[in-house]
């Protein structure tokens, strides 16, 4: 379904030698972050990373794993490799020059003195960094991935790892995903995460499910608990969600049923994103998030003349079927690119529409198509994902990452 | 112009030192065109010519009209697609009413008729150009629009702020506008002045057989006023009337589809 661009390319881990899908942050043999290739370029100056902890220098390969990697992440467009880590896209934190690389490969850059938002009391971990995120879970979980009840391992598959949940092969010593040891979690996994809700059985029902903070550095920040039936959340509903100005005060409702979990929005001012799998048929007036933009598409209709048989006159369409404008302020928009022929591709490098100063956004990134007289959109391999704003109420799947304010989530539940 | 006269007869400028119109002959002896010589240019033009008006309409470009002329014999001159002496049935995009050749103190003004698309006429100089105003090149229809104000982040009544695209800030945009009133593409300036054209401009309209490669240039000033330049393009830059506006001898004006050159003889 998602077209290849991604995963034909291999970058060689220079530490162990070891050939990783380009799309890996961390070497899966010996848990090196890996850099992208610098391709023509000699070398690649020091990483901006420099709130990174760095992973030491490990170990020798638990190589000849060739054909044991863990499945590439299905749906989700793979996290690219070099993907820096302090950056905020929606927040107004970092300030670092652009350095724009090659597709995904890139260093994510600073946010250009963009989004300012006001006088947010946003704490440090409130904002949200897709760059990295991205790799922690795939959005359509298997079934054998726990949960809640994250730490009790499947034995024979593998170990999850306890830092982002993904399953790590047996005898990887560090988690493709986010490149936590896995030898020191085993122990401390066993232990702390995930445990909080299970701890107190006795009292009430656990709840059924959960919206978890992902932090800028790709880990989980915290969680809201999701009981059956409904679930308020907004800047005054949750401590998850409190000082986020940018969340309405009563901003969405999540149902939980039988039938899975449902978001609404309560007619919030920014509504909610929900990272798109697949291509998802686009009606007109949807938004589109991809990196920093925020975009709104709309269907170029036929002309019709007045009603005394005017026409308004205009430059005779050559063949625009739509529309996708560049949202800049409450009822004010930037630019806007029409949209013609059988597909447009956005990307900040490659594509029809480029948006060259958005580091969040992709070399190429998403794709707007035309076909039997209804519009799709689609993430092309993205690093940081394609988001569609909620028109009134969606199912949200398990796994289901989600915007809301300056934060990003990922909805569960069992 | 310095010391230029108008011709109380036709309203022709006439050069100081002249004595005579160059266009219609009538005497522009003296300096006060006004109140003194007023009495007797009427006198004069409706002595001279039994018919009040000298002015005629040839089409240039039309519906299978090409070459046809219409003379403005009258006070009035409504052109429309049903209605009035000036007709083009057969042209959409003019309203019923669509406009109004009038003679008015001896000159000829054009007044929309509250038409739906209005009346461009062919800028001869930079022109000042209002806010949404537009302007025809080659087949495109474009508008102008100054950027609002930054009123800096604002929260709604709940207190809540709007999340929007990054600011890249930018003084004016240039909007295209397709047939129907949709809108087809929008280009924010990045600096003062936005250049269109078929290649190498801010604004290319390659596949647009009318607009020459270098055309027109919008520019805005400090004080948000803004200007429309043709940059000698073979096919001209048509900006749409709002008031009533006079005609001279050789301007072009478009109404729908037809191109109009008006003649004052």
């Amino acid at each position: 379904m998602l077209p290849t661009l991604k995963g034909d390319l291999v970058i060689t881990c220079s530490r162990c030698g070891k050939e990783n899908q380009d799309h890996y942050k961390f070497c899966l043999g010996c848990g090196n972050e890996i850099k992208p290739a610098p391709k023509a370029a000699t070398r690649e100056p020091a990483p901006l990373e420099t709130a990174r902890t760095m992973l030491p220098p490990e170990r020798k390969p638990n190589a000849g794993s060739l054909g044991n990697e863990p499945t590439p992440l299905p749906t989700l467009s793979p996290p690219s490799a070099g993907k820096q880590k302090g950056g905020i896209p929606w927040n107004d934190s970092p300030k670092m020059p652009i350095t724009p690389t090659h597709n995904g490969g890139g260093v994510a850059s600073g946010t250009l003195g963009s989004v300012t938002p006001p006088p947010v009391t946003s704490s440090p971990g409130a904002s949200t960094d897709v760059g990295t995120w991205a790799a922690s879970r795939p959005t359509s979980t298997p079934a054998a991935q726990p949960v809640l009840q994250a730490p009790t391992a499947p034995a024979v598959e593998g170990t999850v790892c306890p830092s982002c949940g993904r399953m790590v092969a047996p005898g990887f010593a560090f988690c493709g995903a986010c490149g936590t040891r896995m030898a020191a979690a085993g122990a401390a996994a066993a232990a702390a995460p995930r445990t909080m809700y299970m701890a107190a059985p006795t009292a009430t029902p656990a709840p059924r499910g959960r919206i978890i903070l992902i932090r800028p550095d790709g880990s989980e920040g915290g969680a809201h608990p999701l009981l059956d039936g409904e679930n308020l959340v907004g800047r005054s509903q949750g401590s998850l969600f409190e000082g986020d100005l940018y969340l309405s005060p009563r901003h969405a409702e999540f149902q939980l049923g039988p039938q899975g979990l449902v978001v609404k929005d309560l007619r919030s001012l920014n509504g909610i994103f929900v990272k798109i799998s697949g291509e998802e048929p686009l009606e007109s007036g949807d938004v589109i998030r991809i990196g920093q933009e925020l975009l709104r598409f709309e269907i170029i209709a036929p002309p019709t003349p007045l009603e005394d048989g005017t026409e308004v006159a205009g430059t005779p369409n050559p063949g625009f079927w739509g529309r996708l404008s560049v949202v800049v302020g409450r009822d004010v928009d930037g630019s806007a690119f029409p949209l013609f022929g059988d597909a447009i591709v956005m990307g900040r490098e490659r594509g029809d529409i480029l948006f060259p100063e958005d580091g969040y956004v992709s070399g190429t990134h998403a794709r707007i198509s035309l076909r039997d007289g209804r519009v799709y959109l689609s993430d092309v391999g993205s690093s940081n994902g394609t988001f569609l704003r909620v028109r009134g109420e969606r199912p949200l799947p398990s796994g289901s990452f989600i915007l809301m304010g300056q934060q990003l989530f990922r909805a569960e539940y069992k | 112009m310095n010391g230029a006269k108008t011709c109380p007869t036709c309203g022709n400028e006439v050069a100081p030192d002249f004595k005579f119109c160059g266009k219609c002959g009538s005497r522009v002896d003296g300096t006060a065109t006004s109140s003194a010589s007023t009495p007797a240019a009427k006198t004069m033009y409706f002595g001279t010519n039994q018919v009040p008006g000298r002015a005629k309409l040839i089409v240039i470009k039309g519906e299978g009209m090409d070459g046809l002329s219409y003379q403005l014999a009258g006070n009035e001159h409504i052109a429309g697609r049903t209605e009035g002496a000036i007709l083009f049935p057969d042209d959409p995009l003019l309203s019923p009413r669509h406009a109004n050749f009038i003679y008015r103190e001896h000159k000829l003004f054009v007044r929309d008729e509250g038409s739906v698309n209005g009346i461009f006429m062919r800028i001869k100089v930079p022109t000042s150009i209002p806010s949404g105003g537009l302007f025809l090149i080659g087949e495109q229809l474009l508008q102008v629009e100054p950027s609002p104000p930054d009123l800096g982040p604002q929260p709604d009544a709940e207190g809540t702020y709007f999340y929007a695209s990054p600011k890249r800030p930018s003084k004016m945009k240039l909007v295209q506008r397709l047939r129907g009133g949709e809108v087809g593409m929008i280009y924010r300036a990045r600096g003062d002045t936005i250049t269109i054209g078929r290649e190498g401009n801010d604004v290319n309209f390659l596949d647009d057989p009318f607009i020459s490669g270098r055309h027109a240039q919008l520019a805005i000033a400090a004080d948000g006023q803004m200007t429309l330049t043709d940059l000698g393009s073979k096919n001209g830059t048509f900006i749409r009337l709002g008031d009533e506006t006079q005609l001279a001898h050789g301007d072009y004006v478009f109404l729908g589809q037809q191109l109009l050159r008006v003649e004052i003889a």
